[in-house]
C-alpha cells in the first residue's frame, strides 16, 4: 500500500494508519464500482430487486466515506502528516468524497430505474446506458489501481478518457431528444433516462478528479492544463441538431 | 536462555513470573542483604575516622590546653636606683648597660620581702632557694619593664613575674611531689613554699596572653616560651604566597583554560602541574635552598624564602582549582557574552571569572592553609633557627629571621623539658585554629557567593 | 483581512541579507559542512533543519563566527553579509557579533539581574552616553523581547530567576538590545513548554518586521510554523532549500521528503 520509493516510517504504526484509511478508500472503491454496474444492469434487464439492492447499498458507501472522514481527521491530529503523508491524507478525503458522489448518483440511477420499470422500455437506451456506465466503472478502477501504483501515466490515461464519456453522453442527449420529438409519450421515459446519462457523465467527471488527485498524490501538483471537454450539450446548441 | 539445557528449568520460570510482591524472593533478599552489610561497613568506617579525628584532638587539647594558662607570682619589688641607676642621671643608656644579673637579686629580694610581709615562712629553704620559685626570664622581664620607662626606678612597684616551669607544671599537675624528689631542678620543700604562696594569694595561675605574643625561650625557659614570632613569620610567608601565588595561579589557569591552544605543548604542561602537586615537598625545600638562597642570595630563614618556597608548591593547587571553577562555568555563559558581541576578555574578565571567583578563592585558602601547615620545605631553608628577636614591620621584615608555626612545634618537640611537649601542643592548637578558620571562611565565600545559574 | 495568502507566500522575494558560496567547514580532519551555496533573505524567518550533526548549528554559528572559539574548526569559501566578506582577514568578529546577535538553546541569561542582561551588550559596545539613554534602550529591547510588561516591575531581580520562556525571551531581547540586523537562533525553544514557544514563536514572526532572522530546529513543526524559507541539511549538504510551505507539502527531494515524514532513508 505505501509507495514502493519510499522506506517505512521510524514509527510503525503511522504507516498502518496511512494503510488502514486506504484500504477503507479500496473498499469503498469496491463499492461504488459494484454499485455502477448493477444499477445499469438492473435497467437493462428491468430487475426491481437489483435495483433495491443497489438503493440500500448506498447506506453502507455513505458509512464508509464518514469513517474515511473521521480517520483522515484523527491522523491529521495525532500525527500530523507532511509532504507526501499529508498528500496522501488529503487525497484520500477528497477520493472519498468523490467516491461517495459516484455512490450518491448510481443510487438516483437505481430509483429512476424503480420508475422506469413501470413505463413501456425506450429501444436500445439502456443498452447504451449499461456501455457508458461500462466504461465509467472501467474508468474507476483504472482511477483506483493508479492510485494504488502511484500510476501517473494511468491516471492522466483515465482523465482523458472522460472525453469519451462525454462523447457518449452527447449522442444519448440527440437520441433521447429525437425520441422525444417522434413520440411526446416517450417524454418522462426519455427525461428519467436523460437524468441517468447525465448522472453517469457526472460520475465520470468525479472518477476524473480522482485521476486527478492521484496526480496531484504523486506529483504534488494538480494538473493545470485544461481537460478536454465533449459534453457541449449546455454551450453548443448545434449538437441538439 | 539459551543456556537452558535443563528442560525442567522451562516450567519453573513460569511460576516465578506469577510470584506475589508481598513474598521477597531469595535473589531480593540475598540482594538487601548485601546492601544492609555494605551499609553497615561504610557505617563502621565512618566511626573509625570519627574516633580517630576525636581521639587525636582531645589528646592534643589535653595536653596542650594548659599551655595557655600560666603561672605567676605577685611581688613587690623596689627598683632600687642604687643598683639599676648608679649615677643617678636616669640616663637609659647607663641603665641599659645593667643585665638581667643585676636584676635577679631585686627580685630574689622582693620575693622574700613580700613573704615576710605575707607572714610566710622560709622554712628551711634559703633565699636562693626560694628565688628558684621565679623563672629565669623574670629578670629581663623586670628590664624590659624598667626599661620601658626609666622614672620607674626608685619605686616599689607591684610586679606579676613567671614561675619557674616545674613550680608551673606541679599547679598543672604535670609535676609531683615524688618526681620532684628526684629533680635536680626542684625539691619538695619548694613546691610546698608554693602551695603556701598560693594559699596567700600571691601565686595565681592566669590565662597566658604571652603564649601568644612571646618569642621563643632557650631550653630552660619553657615557661617564658611563646609563638610571637611564629605567628608573624607565618602571617608574613602567608602574605607572600597569598600576594604572588594568587595572581600567578589565576592568571596561568585563565590562560591555559581560555585562551591558550589546545596543543600537546599546552598538554604537556598541564600534566606537569598536575604532577607538580604530587612533588613531596620537601623536593620544594631543596629547590628553595639551591634557587633563593645559594642562587639569588636572599637571606636564610627569611619569610621571603619561605613565601616563596610555599607559592612555588601553593601554585599547582591553586591553579588546578581555579580551572575546575572554570571549567564549572557553563560554557552557555561564554556563548551568551560571544553572542552579544563581547570580546573573548571581556567575556572571561565580566561573566567567566566572577562565575568562577568562588571556587577560586576557595581553592585559594585551601591552598594557604596547605601552606600554613607545610613544615619539611622552611627546615631545609633554614626557619628551623632559634629566633628570639621580631622581625620588623613590611617590607623589611620579610628579609629577616623569623619561625613559622608548624617548625616551631617541630622545634619545640626536639627539647628536652617536658614543659615543652605542652607547649608543642598548645601550638598544634593554635595552627589547627588557623586552618579551621581559613577553612571556614572557604565555605562562607563559598556559600555567599555561589550562584545559580 | 487575508491579504497574504500562504500559497503566495513564496511569490514575495526579499533583498539577499546573507549569501554564502561554496562554503566548506572543517572539524580538524571532519568534513562537517559541505560546499554550501544559500541566500538567506531580509525580513525573513529562514528556518534550517535536518537530522542531529547535519551541520545545521556549525553552519548557523559560521554566520557570527562563533566557529572562530573552536580552534580546530576552520571554514572556507564566501560568506557576505551584505555583499561583504565576513571572513575577511579585516573584519573583527566582535564587530560582526554586534550585527549578527545569537540566540541560544538553552536560554542562558547572565547572573545578573534582569536590566544588567540587557544593557551589557550596548554597554559594551558604547551605545550609550548617560544612564538615561541606556535605560530607554533596555526597554525597548524588553519591549521588543515581548516580555517588557512581565518584568518592568522587577528590573533588579536576577534574570535567573525568570521561567524557562520568559529567560529565552529576556535572551532574545539582549540579542535585539545591540540593533543587530540579523538574528540567529540556535534551537530557541527546546527547552520550553509548548506554551512558552507559542509565545517566542509569535516573537519571531514579530522581529520578521526588522531583522532577518535564521532559526535553526529540531522541531519540523516550529520551522513550518514559523519560517518563510526553510534550508535541510543532511550529513552536511544543503540537500534543499526553498519557500516553507513547498518544502513541507512537496518537497523535491526524496531524502527531504523522508526526513519530514519520519521515514526510514
Amino acid at each position: 500500500m505505501s509507495e514502493s520509493t519510499k522506506g517505512p516510517h521510524i514509527v510503525r504504526s503511522y504507516d498502518r494508519d496511512l494503510e488502514a484509511i486506504q484500504a477503507l478508500i479500496m473498499k469503498m472503491g469496491g463499492l461504488v464500482e459494484a454499485a455502477i454496474l448493477e444499477s445499469a444492469n438492473s435497467l437493462e434487464a428491468r430487475d426491481e430487486e437489483q435495483a433495491e439492492r443497489v438503493r440500500k447499498g448506498d447506506k453502507a458507501i455513505d458509512a464508509l466515506e464518514e469513517q474515511v472522514n473521521e480517520e483522515a481527521a484523527r491522523l491529521l491530529a495525532l500525527r500530523q502528516p507532511s509532504a507526501g503523508d499529508l498528500r496522501t491524507v488529503l487525497t484520500v478525503m477528497k477520493i472519498s468524497a468523490n467516491l461517495e458522489r459516484v455512490g450518491d448518483y448510481a443510487k438516483n440511477m437505481a430509483k429512476r430505474t424503480g420508475v422506469l420499470l413501470q413505463m413501456a422500455p425506450i429501444e436500445g437506451s439502456s443498452g447504451a446506458i449499461r456501455r457508458m456506465a461500462k466504461a465509467v466503472e472501467i474508468m474507476l478502477k483504472d482511477a483506483l489501481d493508479a492510485y494504488i501504483q502511484r500510476d501517473v501515466e494511468l491516471a492522466q490515461d483515465v482523465r482523458l478518457r472522460d472525453h469519451e464519456v462525454d462523447q457518449m453522453y452527447n449522442a444519448l442527449f440527440r437520441e433521447f431528444l429525437t425520441f422525444m420529438m417522434e413520440d411526446p409519450r416517450n417524454i418522462t421515459a426519455c427525461m428519467h433516462l436523460h437524468f441517468i446519462a447525465k448522472n453517469i457523465e457526472r460520475m465520470g467527471d468525479h472518477v476524473t478528479s480522482i485521476a486527478e488527485q492521484v496526480i496531484y498524490l504523486v506529483t504534488g501538483e494538480l494538473p493545470e492544463d485544461e481537460r478536454p471537454k465533449a459534453d457541449r450539450t449546455a454551450i453548443d446548441p448545434t449538437t441538439a441538431q | 536462555m539459551t543456556d537452558a539445557t535443563d528442560p525442567s528449568a522451562q516450567p519453573a520460570a513460569a511460576p516465578q513470573r506469577r510470584s506475589s510482591l508481598l513474598q521477597l524472593d531469595e535473589r531480593t533478599r540475598r540482594r538487601n542483604a548485601a546492601e544492609a552489610r555494605f551499609r553497615l561497613m561504610g557505617l563502621i568506617a565512618v566511626t573509625i575516622g570519627i574516633l580517630a579525628v576525636i581521639g587525636l584532638i582531645s589528646s592534643i587539647l589535653f595536653n596542650g590546653a594548659s599551655s595557655f594558662r600560666q603561672t605567676f607570682i605577685t611581688l613587690d619589688v623596689y627598683l632600687d636606683p642604687a643598683k639599676l641607676d648608679k649615677a643617678g642621671t636616669r640616663d637609659p643608656e647607663a641603665i641599659s648597660k645593667v643585665t638581667t644579673f643585676g636584676y635577679a637579686p631585686l627580685l630574689q629580694k622582693g620575693l622574700v620581702d613580700t613573704m615576710a610581709a605575707q607572714g610566710i615562712a622560709l622554712d628551711g629553704l634559703t633565699a636562693k632557694q626560694a628565688a628558684e620559685l621565679i623563672s629565669k626570664e623574670a629578670p629581663a622581664q623586670l628590664r624590659r619593664y624598667v626599661m620601658a620607662d626609666v622614672s620607674r626606678i626608685g619605686q616599689t612597684v607591684t610586679f606579676d613575674v613567671l614561675a619557674a616551669g616545674r613550680i608551673d607544671g606541679y599547679f598543672k599537675g604535670r609535676v609531683t611531689m615524688e618526681s620532684a624528689a628526684l629533680d635536680r631542678n626542684v625539691s619538695p620543700e619548694q613546691l610546698m613554699l608554693a602551695d603556701r604562696l598560693k594559699e596567700a594569694g600571691m601565686l595565681r595561675t592566669k590565662f597566658n596572653l604571652d603564649f601568644f605574643t612571646a618569642p621563643d625561650a632557650s631550653d630552660t625557659r619553657p615557661e617564658a616560651a611563646g609563638l610571637g614570632v611564629a605567628i608573624l613569620g607565618s602571617a608574613y610567608m602567608m602574605l607572600v604566597v597569598l600576594v604572588l601565588a594568587l595572581p600567578l595561579g589565576v592568571a596561568a589557569s585563565i590562560y591555559l583554560e581560555e585562551f591558550a591552544p589546545k596543543n600537546r605543548f599546552t598538554d604537556l604542561i598541564e600534566v606537569n602541574i598536575s604532577n607538580l602537586a604530587a612533588v613531596p615537598s620537601i623536593v620544594f625545600g631543596i629547590l628553595g635552598l639551591a634557587v633563593f638562597i645559594n642562587f639569588a642570595g636572599l637571606p636564610q630563614s627569611a619569610p621571603i624564602v619561605g613565601g616563596l618556597v610555599l607559592t612555588l608548591m601553593t601554585l599547582p593547587t591553586i591553579i588546578i582549582a581555579t580551572r575546575a571553577s572554570l571549567k564549572a562555568v557553563p560554557p552557555s555563559i561564554r556563548d551568551a557574552a560571544l553572542g552579544v558581541g563581547a570580546s573573548k576578555m571581556q567575556s572571561v574578565f565580566h561573566h567567566v571569572l566572577p562565575l568562577a571567583m568562588p571556587g577560586i578563592l576557595t581553592g585559594t585558602i585551601i591552598g594557604l592553609a596547605q601552606a600554613l601547615g607545610e613544615t619539611a620545605p622552611l627546615l631545609l631553608i633554614g626557619m628551623v633557627a632559634f629566633v628570639r628577636e621580631y622581625p620588623s614591620g613590611p617590607p623589611d621584615g620579610f628579609f629577616e629571621p623569623a619561625a613559622a608555626l608548624p617548625v616551631q612545634v617541630y622545634n619545640w618537640t626536639q627539647r628536652g623539658d617536658p614543659a615543652f611537649v605542652e607547649r608543642a601542643s598548645g601550638a598544634i592548637i593554635v595552627l589547627l585554629v588557623f586552618l579551621v578558620i581559613m577553612n571556614a571562611i572557604a565555605i562562607i565565600l563559598r556559600r555567599r557567593f555561589e550562584r545559580r545559574w | 483581512m487575508y491579504d497574504n495568502p500562504l500559497t503566495k507566500r513564496d511569490a514575495v522575494t526579499k533583498e539577499v541579507k546573507i549569501s554564502a558560496r561554496g562554503c566548506q567547514v572543517y572539524y580538524g580532519d571532519t568534513h562537517a559542512i559541505k560546499d554550501v551555496d544559500v541566500d538567506i533573505e531580509d525580513k525573513t524567518v529562514t528556518a534550517f533543519i535536518g537530522p542531529s550533526g547535519c551541520g545545521k548549528s556549525t553552519f548557523l554559528r559560521c554566520l557570527n563566527r562563533m566557529n572562530d572559539t573552536i580552534d580546530v574548526c576552520r571554514v572556507e569559501g564566501d560568506i557576505r553579509l551584505d555583499g561583504e566578506d565576513i571572513y575577511d582577514p579585516k573584519v573583527d568578529p566582535v564587530q560582526l557579533r554586534a550585527k549578527v546577535g545569537m540566540v541560544f538553546q538553552k536560554p542562558n541569561p547572565f547572573p545578573k539581574s534582569i536590566y544588567d542582561n540587557v544593557a551589557y551588550g550596548p554597554k559594551i559596545h558604547g551605545m550609550s552616553r548617560n544612564k538615561a539613554e541606556l535605560d530607554e534602550i533596555v526597554e525597548r529591547a524588553l519591549r521588543r523581547g515581548a516580555i517588557w510588561d512581565e518584568v518592568k516591575d522587577r528590573l533588579d531581580a536576577p534574570g535567573t530567576g525568570l521561567s524557562g520562556g520568559q529567560q529565552q525571551r529576556l535572551c532574545i531581547a539582549r540579542a535585539v538590545a545591540t540593533e543587530p540586523e540579523v538574528l540567529l537562533m540556535d534551537e530557541p525553544c527546546s527547552a520550553l513548554d509548548p506554551i512558552a514557544t507559542a509565545q517566542v514563536e509569535e516573537l519571531i514572526d514579530e522581529l520578521r518586521e526588522q531583522y532577518s532572522v535564521v532559526i535553526v530546529t529540531h522541531s519540523m513543526q516550529q520551522a513550518a510554523r514559523v519560517s518563510q524559507k526553510t534550508a535541510f541539511f543532511h550529513l552536511g549538504n544543503l540537500v534543499e532549500y526553498g519557500e516553507t510551505g513547498q518544502i513541507f507539502t512537496n518537497p523535491q527531494d526524496p531524502r527531504t521528503e523522508s526526513y519530514i515524514t519520519g521515514r526510514i532513508g
